[in-house]
């Protein structure tokens, strides 16, 4: 998990001087988004395996294995939005709100938010109790992935 | 306790889930400069201009404290303030319109409940006269107060009970329903999303495959009003993350009415246009 994190830091910094050394050729650009999107998609797959574990649709040690993902991942959030990145995701579907980077503040803000519930939800997954789950996962939903979504992601009307 | 006053308790339980599940505080709370709860100050955008929501504590100058059940509940049903002046829809009184009158007092009894703050508001900052001058059009050519609408008459209780949450006290379509040029929600475009209208739009919930809420069971639009999770594993942003803190504090029998009576609308496809 480690390697993998430092891969995405490693990824999202070289990303970052590439987008400010060479104004952000487009194909570049395309290649960031298409790897926020994976890693979003991510995220939200391992929230639904915690999900699964409430519904007795899966065990307890791939909800845990994926709760351990999820805060991992979340810390690479900044990584994945660099100056320049801004734009429809390749469904066209949502696209960035322009506060990520003109409120980093804010935005660094709802990140922690979301790094602080899923360290909780996992918490509350490693100690197995239901109810307790339900309760961060519920928290971590709304006011993690929620919270951020509310704030800096924009759905395009078509 | 005197059964009076154990009435007037269990009136304003009842009125308190029903402002949670309306979301009066959401508008009417100015959350963003931590202002007290129900006193309003809530800069809004809408397509009538900027907005800022009134004071609805019970203070007697800056809330509605002086305000008679008549006032209250010309104002909840035809937007008429008591003075004469009209509201914008943007607050939906079209749809509390369909509030039933033991609602309506359940929600006095328990906004008169509250610790009156005092707050001025100046609501009407900036709003064009024309918008006012539509929104009386609109009050005058608008029904009578109706029943809930829908599939509420087939004599399913869980049904009537969702078509009640989503008509009357959620005001769904006050974002999922294209509008008329009057301002009023456009009925044959029932739920069927809207690109515009007043807050910028909202998703097709009517059940048609392609551009609704078709292929999404039963169970999954409970998750969506439960946790603001969707099939997918996404979870919503912009203004259902918002309604979502509203529809989380329903009661599972509450959530599941409204998703049987959603599925059970006529599907209707996403006019682009609207």
């Amino acid at each position: 998990m480690r390697t993998l994190r430092n891969a995405f830091v490693l990824g999202g910094a070289l990303a970052v001087v590439a987008l400010l050394s060479t104004g952000a050729p487009a194909a570049d650009k395309d290649q960031v988004i298409k790897d926020r999107q994976a890693q979003m998609k991510r995220q939200g797959g391992d929230m639904g395996a915690v999900k699964g574990f409430l519904e007795d649709k899966n065990d307890l040690a791939t909800a845990t294995t994926k709760a351990t993902d999820l805060v991992e991942s979340i810390k690479n959030i900044p990584t994945v939005f660099p100056a320049g990145s801004d734009g429809p995701n390749p469904e066209g579907k949502y696209t960035t709100k322009p506060e990520i980077w003109s409120d980093a503040k804010g935005f660094s803000a709802a990140v922690d938010t979301a790094e602080q519930k899923a360290t909780a939800l996992l918490a509350a997954v490693k100690a197995g109790d239901k109810a307790a789950i339900q309760t961060a996962f519920s928290d971590m939903g709304k006011n993690g992935c929620g919270g951020c979504h509310e704030k800096f992601r924009e759905e395009i009307k078509k | 306790m005197p059964a009076a006053a154990a009435a007037d308790n269990a009136a304003i339980t009842r009125g308190a889930y029903l402002a949670a599940a309306a979301g009066c505080d959401q508008c009417h709370t100015d959350s963003k400069n931590r202002g007290a709860p129900y006193a309003g100050g809530r800069v809004m955008l809408s397509a009538f201009g900027r907005i800022a929501t009134p004071n609805i504590t019970p203070d007697k100058t800056t809330g509605i404290g002086a305000w008679s059940d008549r006032n209250f509940g010309q104002a909840m049903r035809w937007g008429i303030a008591p003075d004469g002046t009209h509201y914008v829809p943007a607050f939906p009184f079209p749809d509390f319109a369909r509030l039933t009158d033991a609602d309506l007092a359940d929600l006095k009894a328990f906004l008169d409940s509250l610790r009156p703050v005092t707050r001025s508001v100046a609501g009407a900052e900036g709003l064009a006269l024309a918008e006012r001058a539509r929104a009386a059009i609109g009050v005058a050519l608008s029904d009578e107060p109706r029943a809930p609408g829908g599939s509420a008459g087939s004599g399913d209780p869980a049904i009537a009970r969702g078509a009640y949450l989503v008509d009357a006290v959620g005001h769904c379509r006050d974002c999922h329903t294209p509008r008329t040029w009057l301002g009023a929600p456009d009925p044959d475009r029932d739920l069927a999303g809207a690109r515009g209208g007043i807050w910028g739009g909202a998703p097709n919930i009517t059940p048609d495959a392609k551009t609704g809420i078709g292929g999404w069971s039963t169970d999954e639009i409970v998750a969506l009003l439960k946790e603001g999770i969707t099939p997918d594993n996404d979870f919503v942003g912009g203004a259902m993350a918002e309604i979502v803190h509203n529809t989380a504090r329903l009661t599972d029998d509450d959530r599941r009415a409204i998703a049987v009576y959603l599925k059970t609308l006529p599907p209707k496809a996403f006019d682009k246009s609207r």
